[in-house]
């Protein structure tokens, strides 16, 4: 079976600090690799890079389907409503959603109906962007530090987002949470500074 | 199909941010106004000088407003710090370019219908030439557009963009606004139709050189 994600010799700098040097990579269907190291590391890089969303300084990135991001803090039309973000999230990308399924979605991470973004809490947020996936379904699933900013029951949903997003494809996490991350991991990957 | 429907779904999804949020496009009409009644207090009470004027005056409120509203196409990703999940939709990234144009383009004519109705009060523009004109302002605003949208996506995530814009874009538009006027003026002292389609013939050839260059080298200066 063909990886999904596959990273060969990649390396990132900014001016002249590597952040990442000469990194190989594979993400296979079916896994959950969670990126760790202390802040400054290149986690977020290294997921954004990935994603197609930065230009490596060198090596290539090789996906096999969609990405999905889920970012730290997530991002939305603050003058727009949680299901006029998800509405229009849907739509760009062409397609046309459910009667119903976006009222669902909401639902189903507890969030209110009706309420502008502008209003909302980061871990509000969090859980918005989780329904956004959820209903944009890609097959590689990148998420930086997820877990931040959610309450018990937020992570809860979390988790249960992870277990779906492995059996529909791969998943990709950056955290600090060692302990929580245990549990859902099938492999991790220590970053230290590049030199 | 799809290219389609995604283009008219983020105009239609930008549109409805700027007129919630509504300061980018207030400003900017507030901005003509001002400047038209400046104007026309300046080069005013004489009817003929003020006709004469009115085409630079149009274009010129026109060219300024249109750098004010320039920002506004990527403003709107920035301020939330959305564009990243514009990037992330499958597929080519020229209809993110061509979206935003639609947006910046509708913006435009917003924006210049109102400062014809203005100019046509305030500077005595005949109502024979109103017609001609909008079809100017059309073809004007489409090249405009496609200039602005371009550099401010290439500036979107630049400190001081707001700055960089003008000096980046006026270079390039000088020939849309140069043409503009003149079809303008000759539309205003009635010279034959026949002139003034030379002018159209020019702006059109202008829109559809910046559309598509712009268009295919949108993707490239994109990437971060």
């Amino acid at each position: 079976m063909s990886p999904l994600l596959e990273a060969q010799s990649l390396s990132k700098r900014y001016g002249r600090d590597w952040v990442i040097r000469g990194l190989d990579f594979r993400l296979e269907p079916g896994e959950v690799v969670a990126l760790l190291g202390p802040n400054g590391v290149g986690k977020t890089t290294l997921l954004r890079l990935l994603a197609g969303l930065m230009r490596a300084s060198g090596g290539r990135v090789a996906r096999q389907g969609r990405v999905g991001l889920l970012a730290n803090p997530p991002a939305f039309h603050r003058h727009f409503t949680g299901e006029e973000n998800l509405s229009y999230a849907l739509r760009l990308e062409g397609r046309s959603p459910q009667p119903g399924a976006i009222a669902a979605a909401l639902q189903a991470v507890g969030l209110p109906p009706g309420k502008a973004v502008l209003g909302y809490s980061s871990g509000m947020k969090k859980r918005l962007a989780m329904a956004r996936l959820r209903l944009q379904r890609p097959d590689i699933w990148l998420l930086d530090e997820p877990e931040a900013a959610l309450d018990a029951q937020g992570r809860e949903l979390l988790e249960a987002l992870i277990l779906e997003a492995k059996s529909a494809g791969g998943v990709v996490l950056a955290t600090h949470d060692r302990g929580w991350v245990q549990r859902l991991a099938t492999r991790t990957l220590e970053l230290s500074p590049a030199v | 199909m799809t290219l389609l429907t995604r283009i008219f779904w983020l105009a239609l999804r930008d549109l409805t941010l700027e007129l919630r949020g509504r300061t980018g496009l207030l400003a900017a009409v507030f901005f003509l106004f001002t400047m038209l009644l400046i104007l026309g207090l300046a080069l005013g009470p004489n009817q003929d000088d003020l006709r004469k004027a009115a085409p630079g005056v149009l274009w010129v409120a026109l060219a300024f407003a249109g750098s004010l509203l320039a920002g506004r196409a990527f403003g709107l990703e920035v301020e939330d710090n959305t564009l990243d999940d514009l990037l992330l939709v499958p597929g080519s990234r020229e209809w993110l370019y061509y979206g935003k144009l639609l947006f910046q383009l509708l913006l435009l004519l917003i924006v210049g219908g109102a400062l014809l109705f203005l100019t046509a009060g305030l500077f005595y523009l005949p109502l024979s030439a109103l017609p001609g004109i909008l079809v100017t302002l059309v073809l004007g605003s489409i090249g405009y557009a496609s200039v602005s949208t371009f550099y401010a996506g290439m500036l979107a995530r630049l400190r001081g963009r707001e700055a960089l814009l003008p000096l980046v874009l006026f270079p390039v538009v000088v020939p849309v606004v140069l043409a503009s006027v003149k079809a303008t003026a000759s539309l205003v002292e009635g010279l034959p139709l026949g002139e003034v389609f030379n002018w159209w013939q020019l702006l059109l050839v202008f829109d559809v050189i910046y559309v598509t260059l712009c268009g295919l080298l949108f993707p490239y200066v994109l990437e971060g």
